[in-house]
This record gives C-alpha cells, structure tokens and sequence, in this order.
C-alpha cells in the first residue's frame, strides 16, 4: 500500500508508506492530490516544475514540502506525478515533477498542518502520517 | 486523559479545569457547555486541546471554549485565548489557517411568499454569480497591484470602486478594513493564490443561504437590526479562501524555527508562537490584516453578486438588500479588558469564535449602540441560523461567543451513513431548494454530520454570553459551482 486516507472528524489525514525518504514523501505528495479530485483538462497540457525545499528539521521539511507543492497545484491549477529527487537529506530537498493542467478541484485543502505530525523509520519502511486542513 | 472529574461546575453552563491539573497550565481551562455537551466533548481531544491553550505565555484568565467546540489542530475549533501583549505571544495556529472566515447577512424588504415564487430563480442565478472558486463558474484573475489594493483597503476599496455602497462598511466589523495592514509583509505565493479568488466561497462548510426569519425573541433589538417576522434575508459564509491559508503557512513556516531563539515551548507545533512585539511577530500581525481584509473584500464581492442576482430575477425597481453586519470568526484582535482592575491591551486570538461587543461600546456602528453587537451564527446546512446581540456579561469570556453549529462525524463517516440525494429530498420536504454542484458535498456538510445549533445558542444565551434576537430557517442553499 502506497497511502490510506484515514478517519478525522473535521479535517483530512492520510498516511503513505515507503521503503525510504524520497518514497514516503512522493505518496504523500500523491495522496493529497487524489483527495483533491482533480479534473484534468482535455486534451491534456503538461510540462516539467520544479520543488525546492529548506527546512528546521525532517518533520518540518515534509510540511513545507507538501506546502510548497500545494501552493504551486492550487496556484497554477495543475497537479504532479512522476516525481524525480535530485536532492533529498533531512532539512532540504530539490525534485522534479511532471505537471499536468486541470480543469478544476473537488476538494479544496486549504493547508498543510504540523499537528500529529509522524514519520518513522522502522528497518527498511517509512510511515508518515500528516493532517490536512480542509 | 480528561475525565468528568478533572472539571469544577461553576454553574449549569460552565465547566472549569483548575490550573493545578498540569503542570505546564499558566490558567485554567474554561468550557461554556451543558452537563450533556461536556459528557459528548469527551469523544474527540477537544478537551485536550483546550488545556494546551492554557500554555500559552501571556494568557489572562482562562483558556475558553464554547460550546459548538470540536477537535481542531492546536486550538480546538470554538477556542478564545486572550494574551497580553507586553509580555505574551501571537500565534497564527490560534487564528487558524482561514482566516477572517466569517459571516455576513444581507435583509430584503420582502416577506417570504413575496420571494417563493421567484426562489427557484434567484438561487440559480446567485449560483452562477458567486462560483465555489474551485474551478467551474466565474474566473477573473486579477495583478499583484489589485491584490495589493484589497490588502491594504480591505472592503471599502471594493466600495470605492462601485462593488457597493457606503453604508455596507458602516454595518461592518472594522468598517471592512484594518489599518495596520500592510502589503510588504505578505508573500508573494500568498498575493498570487488570491489573484482569482475575490468573490468566491471556496468548498467544505462555506456556504450562501436565502433565509427567511422564522422567529423574533426580542422585539426590540430586533427593530434596532431592522429585522421582522417572514423577512427574506441572505447569509453569506466564506473567508480569505486561498491567500489566507499561505499567509498562516508561510507565518508557521517563519516561526517555527524560532521558537528556541525566544525560549517558548508548546504542546503542539500548530501553536508556533513568537512575543506579539517582537519583529516577527508584529510582521505576521500585519500579515493577518491583509488577510482579514481580503476576507472583507470577498466578501463584499460575493453581496455585490448576490444583490446582481437579486435585481436580475425581482427587477431593477425591486428593494435593494441592505448588510445587517459582517462579523469575523478567525481573527486575532487588540482589545483592552481589565485584568485585576488594571487596564491591559490583550491579543484576542479568536478561532471559530465571534466577537460580540456590548451595547455602548465604541466599535460598534452608532445605530446599534444601545443595543449591542449584531452577532451572526451559522447552523449547519439546511437547518437553521442565528441573529443574536452582545451583551455587558459577555465581559467574562473576552467578548466572545459560539460559531456556528460544530461537527459530529467526520467527512467520511457523513459521506458513508448518509446520501446526498436523501438530504436534498428531505431538505426539499421542508420547502428548501438546494443548488450545489456535488451530491458528496451536500452528505458531507448534512445537518446529521453536526452538533444541534439549538442547544449550542440555548448555552451562550443562558451563559449570557450574547443573547438570542431573531432565528433564521433557510428556503435556498446554495453552494457554488
């Protein structure tokens, strides 16, 4: 399982899985956007965006990552997939995504928030759980 | 874990935790709830959150919360914490990320049979004047200058430019516009993410209703808000949509990392706080009234459409809709309260909380002095809202009081148990048109997914934190396309 949608009352909180850092946070990343609902724009549009990221510390990086993204789908109405990290360590990243335009959103996230924050090492896997403000 | 009897019952609608229950309390923790809502808060950590408030540096009196309170992030949604501001903190996590959600009510001069006949009409025409923002209606992208221009004017610069009049800032919190705004502390990802926004609801429980008032409780106050029985009304409930949630991102993002250099520790990361005078902190104060005022000026957008609609489908020599009030919910203000009979400027951090001023006091509109505060409560969709007045008691919980209605069950849980279709066709039942572009949308705000307003205004009014003036029924909810 790369991501679950979990229960809150009021707001939105997934959890994604991942063998390591880059892999836990692209299913974040890619959770969010599915509980956005895209509709994506017929015939399809799509170019090459690029995240970068200075943070405090890991679980802020993973904030201001997902933040930053959000910003940028919100902003220029498209979404991401096939994210490629050319830079990744625990207060900063660099990446590249494919974005594709959309029409417009089912759900709005209104932001990223700190609270309840996880992300855990176990081994091999990655779990990282975060709650949206929806 | 908080129990029943970690409370002192101070009386039948307050419940108090005494500073002693954790060490890090700076004061206690003060629930405006019924013995009932108290036993139902302990089902989600909204208790929890409240006493995190306490820990706030700076807190006077108590951590409040009213009674529509659910879990939230930091704050439990329905928190108040008043903090001074010589020795105390800000925290944007304490005004949420929406801020200057709030609510505005606009009256008609028509009873409800003189609008049935055109309802159907008028809601599909608002419908199409005020869009969701989410991508289908209306888009007008707006430049950084124009933004700048709301930033700093907030309401009365949309006045100014034709979308209004000028009584609609008179009957308004602020007048529409905090002056200590200020444009060169507001990221420019925030600018851009309001650019096509003005004027939009946005999703979740933000939603336009045709209102009719279905009971006056007090004749007096009521002709003071020029409210009467059957009067058409129209409740508009949005925020700074966007710009307001990258302003309190980008705010968290700054203050986080400080945190060490102040010496402050909190319970939660979302209550990221820096001293309210420090440069940064006065910087994200600044930055909140940009937003707040972006807020004002959605707002005044959204009336400006409605009232296009309203003219459309009634005619141009129709009565024009006049604004009641427009209260804030999520805001942080300055307001001078005494502490210890000694005067003291407190940061009000109000978050899912309206302020409502007694009569007599110097911000409110002249016309409603001797009355008191118009305070506008939401219910949840479909079910029924609330005109009430601020009041001299209203003193002991910083002038404020509930929200709206507060949520039971989550998205999901709504969305599973109930069905779109069944609540609009039970909505429909009761004579009430539903206009929205989801079925999903209207299951996950049904009036099941949430606490009874009822009970909630029936706690403030007996609190006397505000008391009851008029009850408002909906006969159209429109959630934009």
């Amino acid at each position: 399982m790369k991501y679950q949608i979990l229960e809150h009352k009021a707001d939105l909180k997934i959890r994604a899985f991942g063998k390591n850092q880059e892999e836990v946070f692209s299913n974040l990343l890619y959770g969010m956007i599915e509980a956005m609902r895209p509709e994506l724009k017929e015939p399809e549009e799509s170019s090459i965006k690029t995240i970068e990221v200075k943070s405090f510390d890991l679980p802020a990086l993973l904030v201001d990552f997902l933040s930053e993204a959000l910003y940028q789908i919100q902003a220029d109405k498209e979404v991401f997939k096939d994210i490629q990290f050319d830079k990744i360590t625990e207060t900063e990243l660099k990446a590249k995504v494919i974005a594709k335009k959309v029409q417009g959103f089912g759900e709005e996230v209104k932001a990223v928030t700190h609270h309840d924050l996880e992300i855990i090492k176990d081994n091999s896997t990655w779990r990282a759980t975060v709650l949206f403000d929806i | 874990m908080i129990t029943k009897r970690d409370f002192n019952k101070r009386s039948d609608w307050i419940w108090e935790i005494p500073k002693s229950f954790r060490q890090d309390m700076r004061v206690s923790a003060r629930a405006y709830v019924s013995e009932k809502m108290l036993e139902d808060s302990f089902k989600d950590r909204s208790l929890e959150q409240l006493v995190n408030i306490t820990t706030l540096p700076g807190i006077q009196r108590y951590a409040l919360a009213m009674p529509d309170m659910h879990e939230g992030y930091s704050s439990p949604i329905g928190g108040v914490a008043a903090i001074n501001i010589t020795d105390g903190i800000i925290s944007p996590g304490m005004a949420g990320y929406d801020i200057n959600c709030g609510m505005k009510l606009l009256k008609s001069e028509y009873l409800e049979k003189d609008v049935r006949p055109y309802l159907d009409k008028l809601a599909t025409e608002i419908q199409k004047e005020v869009p969701s923002g989410l991508g289908k209606g209306r888009q007008i992208k707006i430049n950084i200058e124009q933004i700048d221009g709301i930033l700093k004017g907030g309401a009365k610069r949309l006045v100014e430019q034709g979308y209004g009049e000028k009584e609609d800032l008179d009957n308004c919190e602020a007048n529409g516009c905090l002056d200590w705004a200020d444009i060169s502390v507001v990221s420019n990802n925030a600018k851009n993410r309001g650019r096509d926004q003005v004027g939009t609801l946005g999703s979740g429980n933000h939603f336009l209703e045709i209102q009719k008032v279905a009971e006056v409780f007090d004749d007096e106050v009521a002709q003071a808000f020029g409210l009467f029985k059957d009067q058409v009304v129209i409740m508009i409930h949005t925020g700074s949509r966007g710009l307001g949630h990258q302003v309190c991102t980008d705010y968290l993002k700054i203050m986080i990392p400080l945190m060490t250099k102040y010496g402050i520790q909190v319970p939660d990361r979302e209550f990221a706080c820096v001293p309210f005078n420090s440069l940064e902190g006065q910087r994200y104060f600044k930055a909140m009234a940009s937003a707040a005022n972006y807020a004002w000026a959605n707002r005044q957008m959204i009336a400006h459409f409605v009232r296009k609609a309203w003219k459309a489908v009634l005619g141009e020599n129709s009565s024009s809709l006049k604004a009641l009030y427009d209260v804030a919910h999520n805001i942080i203000k300055k307001e001078k309260y005494f502490i210890n009979g000694k005067e003291m400027e407190l940061a009000v951090h109000r978050k899912g909380a309206t302020r409502a001023f007694p009569p007599d006091h110097l911000e409110i509109p002249e016309k409603y002095r001797l009355v008191g505060q118009p305070v506008l409560i939401p219910g949840s969709m479909g079910t029924c809202s609330y005109v009430l007045a601020g009041t001299k008691k209203g003193e002991e919980s910083f002038y404020s009081t509930c929200h709206g209605a507060g949520r039971t069950m989550s998205r999901h849980e709504a969305i599973r148990r109930i069905s779109g279709q069944d609540t609009i066709k039970a909505l429909e039942s009761k004579g009430i048109i539903v206009k929205c572009q989801s079925f999903r949308g209207i299951a996950e705000e049904a009036p099941l997914a949430y606490k009874d307003i009822d009970s909630v205004i029936e706690v403030v009014h007996n609190a006397g934190l505000s008391k009851k003036v008029a009850k408002l029924v909906p006969i159209g909810v429109i959630k934009g396309e």
